[in-house]
């Protein structure tokens, strides 16, 4: 976290309310996001379903010619079309699938781009500003929570909302009894599944999410596994992490045991109504049921083809409750993306692509006029009338307490956010939307907790950057980190990899910005906190170094740091403290 | 040769103590399928039979209506039983696998080779863990449950039919165990590469978010945040590339499975036509085999999701495996002594991953009950030192003689758990009586007793709810609460401000008796009380100074005032 983070840190609990009236909104647009789901994909999985009607028609004809004493030639052209109608079935399923999935899946990379995008120019200073981790989860694991709700369960109840109709349909045709029995049993199946299930249900997710925070449980004694073995504790805690799985799990299947019953119910009603149907048509085949059919009675075709459409009618209910389970996680994806992706207070200019100044710029002198600034409508002012001159070539401490408005002047001058009023100039050039990438590339930037990169050592000081490699070389050499390029170069470092000391991500942070030959102005905030005084008087020396013939700027409590800089600002502003919630 | 040895670690895990759940599960989903088939096999002859016997007055009241009407009845619940029990049993299979599997990957873990490694990079190693616990049920309910179902299903069909025709029948089972298994066997084999392509995109998708995210200004002031949003977006874009060669292939193992399936029918059809003609078999019976033939394919569809989710599972196989092997054998790389008394003569240590050594040859002497101070700039060795004293680092040479120490980490290191649960990590035997001394003896107990569920608060994950400085005489209390003769500090008061820290050190060294201290600090007020302060560089012990000496006021003053 860089000492910006920090400052917002403390104004966190701000951000939960604004987030929360949010919700409505993202709510809507995730409900949205489902209904707009490929049409042709739900016309071509419902047709496969209602292939089955002409196939099973084959079927049951094919058996009459057979019971009349047809021999194997009758059953040629039937058997030929049952397999074309199957495989039609089958190829249109799959490309209904198919379109369904990719539509879904296309629409997923429109919203992570969407909140990436928020990501990436949302202020420093933003209060509302999504925390690392949780921008991380719900765009890389709980957003592929998306694609099998999307692509499911709209073709789902669509399928769910024709294909039993058009069954009954068929079957009314040629049985108002069978038509009857399958009308009574399918009803049944909503009211019994809310009558059980429903809270049982509840009740069961609760559960399931609880057996997730298992890994949390393992995740949490792992990251302090440091300590429960120097307690010696392995052998109680694998023990007790196994006491509380099996009583978790005992728990979750007395509540799965009810909650299994809904679907249980279905089970029963869709078993029963085939049952019952192949009953009825069985005993008025025999004629002893001899209503039912219109007056007349069934052919043995007509029996077998109201029993093979059976299963079909409450097959897409099944369906549709199979992908029930997928809606929860992907509603909640869906909304979490559409938070994310709201927009907070920007940062100017975030996603330029400014080309670098690569020429060596002269020091930048920097003026701030009657600046004006606090972080939210309701926050105390931070910044009321605040002016500073700075000469090009100027060596600056900013001194101020904790919340006293050092790192927040830092990023405004960076053109990080916005100011509410006032002007601030950097080699005499206004700070605005449309000029602060290309001010930007004429200052570096040195924070007191460098982020390491996943990457090597080197990609983290060039950033990616289109530097050349005499120039990453003098900067290495500038930042006296040689020694440890030359022994981890090349080696992962950052959230994939091994980490820094404070020293080493400090030298990093110089190196970065001493690689920027275009900077004409260095803002550091806090370079030496956290650190031991040898190696923060080396880190001091190192910045005088590389700020020679730049402009310097420097946030710092360090009294010895101070001391080395030209001019010392205290800045007299009300200070603000306030405890974290 | 190592894969099989992690598949067998992994089948190991799921057979300990769990065979009759893993195979009533198993049975149940079979008894599902099996009843599911009989009951439209039974409907369709029942069906046919009363047909042609209905033609006749004679024959349908001869008909016994009773015996199959009673079988179509008691398959339908019979049906709804078994999945039932199937969905119970699979479930309480699965949550006892991963009971057992949380138990031994903690104990995988804690094995101190591996805790080096998760220690010097948690980041990654954690994350990949949950996924791949979460991959690991596959194996189970999507891979074998079905798969034992599918084999049943054919296996019931074929003997069906056998019934009616040998030839008939040993066709079918032949049919459908070549089908039925060679598209999701071929599906499998093909979506291999893309799981792992998969997983390795969302893995760098995260890295790349959390870096947009934490490194923002960095990336900004060099230009380089539309750069890496463009990374960020290319992750997704190769992720979205896997997860469409993955969902073809489920598609079209499905499109392939419902033509095998078109194809059985129309060939059963055929037979059973022929068959008819022939004599051999009559209506009834015919469209019993039709309905055999309908229902037999179906199960082999369910196979189609474990087919391209078992590629990630394999790896996680490949990952978890190593953790849930035997584990190696901890020998204690100190000689033991119990006075509080350390020996080292020359000893050098390495941290994995490194080519430099932490510690070189360092020979060094404390005496029992001394207070030392250890000071020198970052990687000077203070760590490594008291990560050797602890045991956590092996030697690479020379000879140590210690007594057993506890260690209070930099990072104070709470767990989500009760504040009396916390507590009891150091003393599982202490009393409440006990650990509200200890609370005492840190500051803490005036704040417990205002918590109204005092040592039954739960704290958060890594002890979330309490601030730094609570945090801190928490983890100080749980170290009071240890008996071991020689206690570790790494930089204890880091990060807190001057007047609870003082409080803090003044605690520790009054509370620590006779016992041997060894404080790593750059700050002064953490050295102030100690006998002895030792400077280190490069891995060894450059000057050692005692109190009372110049050179002992001289390293105290060169250190960090607050």
């Amino acid at each position: 976290m860089t000492s910006v983070d920090a400052t917002i840190g403390q104004r966190r609990d701000k951000r939960k309310a604004s987030a929360s009236s949010h919700l409505p909104d993202a709510h809507k647009a995730a409900e949205n996001v489902v209904e707009k789901v490929n049409v042709t994909a739900l016309v071509l999985q419902t047709t496969a379903s209602l292939l089955w009607i002409p196939q099973a028609g084959l079927l049951s004809i094919s058996v009459g010619t057979i019971a009349a004493g047809a021999g194997f030639h009758a059953a040629l052209w039937p058997a030929l079309g049952i397999f074309l109608l199957g495989a039609l079935r089958a190829i249109a399923d799959g490309a209904g699938a198919r379109l369904a999935f990719r539509d879904a899946r296309s629409r997923l990379s429109g919203m992570r781009e969407k909140a990436v995008e928020t990501a990436a120019s949302a202020s420093p200073l933003d209060t509302g500003r999504a925390a690392s981790g949780l921008v991380a989860s719900t765009l890389a694991e709980q957003a592929e929570a998306v694609v099998p709700y999307v692509a499911k369960f709209r073709p789902a109840r669509f399928k769910a909302m024709i294909v039993p109709l058009v069954i009954l349909a068929c079957v009314f045709a040629l049985s108002w009894t069978a038509a009857l029995i399958l009308l009574v049993a399918a009803p049944l199946i909503p009211i019994f599944m809310a009558l059980v299930g429903w809270r049982a249900k509840e009740a069961s997710e609760r559960q399931l999410a609880e057996m997730g925070d298992m890994n949390a449980f393992l995740l949490d004694r792992l990251r302090g596994l440091a300590t429960i073995r120097s307690f010696g504790a392995v052998d109680g805690t694998a023990t007790r992490l196994r006491r509380n799985a099996e009583d978790l799990r005992r728990r979750t299947m007395a509540v799965l045991r009810i909650a299994f019953l809904s679907s249980a119910v279905l089970e029963l009603f869709s078993a029963l109504g085939v049952a019952m149907v192949a009953v009825y048509v069985g005993f008025h085949l025999l004629g002893e049921l001899d209503f039912g059919a219109w007056g007349g009675k069934l052919s043995l075709a007509q029996g077998l083809f109201i029993l093979l459409l059976s299963p079909a009618f409450f097959e897409p209910l099944r369906e549709l409750s199979a992908v029930w389970h997928d809606r929860a996680s992907g509603k909640a994806a869906l909304e979490a993306l559409q938070k994310l992706a709201a927009p907070g207070r920007p940062l100017p200019d975030a996603l330029s692509a400014a080309p670098l100044a690569q020429a060596e710029t002269p020091a930048l002198s920097v003026t701030v006029e009657d600046l004006r600034f606090r972080f939210d409508e309701e926050a105390p002012l931070v910044f009321d009338a605040f002016s500073l001159d700075v000469k090009p070539g100027e060596r600056i401490a900013l001194l101020a307490p904790s919340g006293g408005g050092k790192s927040t002047l830092l990023a405004l001058l960076a053109g990080l956010a916005k100011a509410d009023a006032g002007t601030i100039r950097i080699g005499g050039e206004p700070m605005q939307e449309r000029t602060a990438a290309k001010l930007r590339s004429q200052m570096a930037w040195v924070s007191q907790e460098p982020h390491l990169f996943a990457g090597t050592l080197l990609s983290n000081i060039t950033l990616g950057r289109p530097l050349e490699a005499a120039t990453v070389e003098k900067a290495i050499a500038a930042a006296r980190l040689a020694p440890l390029a030359a022994a981890r170069g090349n080696i992962p470092i950052g959230e994939n990899g091994l980490g820094l000391s404070g020293g080493e991500a400090l030298r990093l942070a110089l190196a970065r910005a001493a690689a920027s030959p275009g900077a004409g102005l260095i803002l550091a905030d806090e370079p030496t906190a956290h650190l031991d005084s040898t190696t923060a008087s080396g880190i001091t020396q190192t910045l005088l170094d590389i700020s020679v013939g730049r402009t310097l700027i420097v946030a710092t409590h360090d009294p010895e740091l101070a001391s080395r800089m030209d001019r010392v600002i205290v800045l007299g502003q009300p200070v603000i403290q306030r405890s974290r919630p | 040769m190592i894969r099989d040895k992690n598949l067998r670690a992994v089948a190991s895990l799921f057979l300990a103590g769990n065979r009759r759940h893993l195979a009533a599960g198993m049975a149940l989903s079979l008894s599902t399928v099996l009843a599911g088939m009989a009951l439209l096999g039974l409907s369709g002859w029942f069906i046919t039979a009363t047909a042609i016997a209905g033609l006749s007055l004679g024959t349908a009241l001869a008909f016994d209506v009773f015996a199959p009407s009673a079988g179509i009845r008691f398959l339908a619940l019979a049906r709804t039983a078994a999945r039932y029990g199937e969905r119970i049993a699979t479930h309480d299979a699965t949550l006892a696998i991963l009971a057992e599997l949380r138990e031994r990957l903690f104990r995988g873990w804690a094995e101190a080779r591996a805790a080096r490694a998760l220690i010097a990079r948690p980041a990654r190693l954690l994350f990949r863990l949950t996924v791949d616990i979460d991959a690991l049920d596959t194996l189970y309910l999507r891979v074998m449950v079905p798969l034992l179902s599918a084999m049943g299903a054919a296996l019931a069909a074929a003997i069906a039919l056998g019934f009616l025709s040998p030839l008939l029948g040993l066709a079918t089972g032949l049919f459908l165990l070549t089908a039925g298994l060679g598209v999701p066997v071929l599906a499998a084999r093909m979506a291999r590469k893309p799981a792992r392509r998969r997983a390795h995109a969302l893995e760098a998708l995260r890295a790349r978010s959390i870096d947009l995210v934490r490194g923002q200004t960095e990336l900004v002031m060099a230009n380089r945040a539309g750069a890496q949003r463009a990374a960020i977006l290319a992750a997704d874009k190769r992720l979205a590339e896997a997860d469409d060669d993955l969902n073809r292939i489920e598609a079209g193992s499905g499109v392939a499975l419902g033509i095998a399936g078109s194809a059985l029918l129309a060939a059963v059809l055929l037979a059973s036509a022929q068959l008819a003609q022939a004599g051999a078999i009559g209506a009834p019976a015919a469209a019993f085999a039709l309905l055999i033939g309908l229902t037999a394919i179906e199960p082999f569809t369910a196979l189609r999701r474990g087919a391209v989710e078992i590629g990630r599972a394999m790896l996680a196989v490949r990952r978890i495996g190593p953790r849930l092997r035997v584990q190696e054998r901890e020998t204690p790389a100190a000689g033991q002594s119990c006075d509080g008394s350390i020996r080292l003569a020359h000893v050098s240590a390495l941290h994995t991953g490194c080519d430099h050594p932490a510690l070189y040859d360092l020979s060094l002497n404390i005496a029992p009950g001394e207070r030392v101070a250890l000071i020198g700039d970052s990687g000077a060795g203070k760590s490594s030192l008291l990560a050797l004293l602890a045991g956590e680092l092996m030697l690479t040479g020379g000879n140590i003689e210690a007594s057993p120490a506890t260690l209070l980490t930099q990072r104070t290191e709470l767990f989500r758990d009760t504040l009396g649960g916390n507590l009891r990590l150091a003393a599982p035997a202490a009393t409440d009586a006990d650990l509200r001394l200890a609370l005492e003896a840190a500051g803490l107990a005036e704040f417990v007793d205002t918590l109204p569920l005092g040592l039954n608060t739960l704290l958060g994950e890594g002890g979330a709810g309490l601030s730094a400085g609570q945090a801190r005489r928490l983890a100080l209390a749980r170290l009071l609460l240890r008996g071991s003769p020689v206690w570790l500090f790494d930089e204890p008061t880091e990060g807190l401000d001057g007047k609870t820290a003082r409080d803090v050190i003044a605690r520790v060294f009054a509370r620590a008796g006779h016992r041997t201290l060894i404080v790593a600090t750059h700050i002064r007020r953490e050295a102030e009380g100690a006998d002895r302060i030792l400077l280190m560089e490069c891995g060894r012990v450059i000057r050692d100074a005692r109190r009372g000496s110049a050179e002992y006021q001289d390293l105290l003053v060169g250190l960090r005032p607050d």
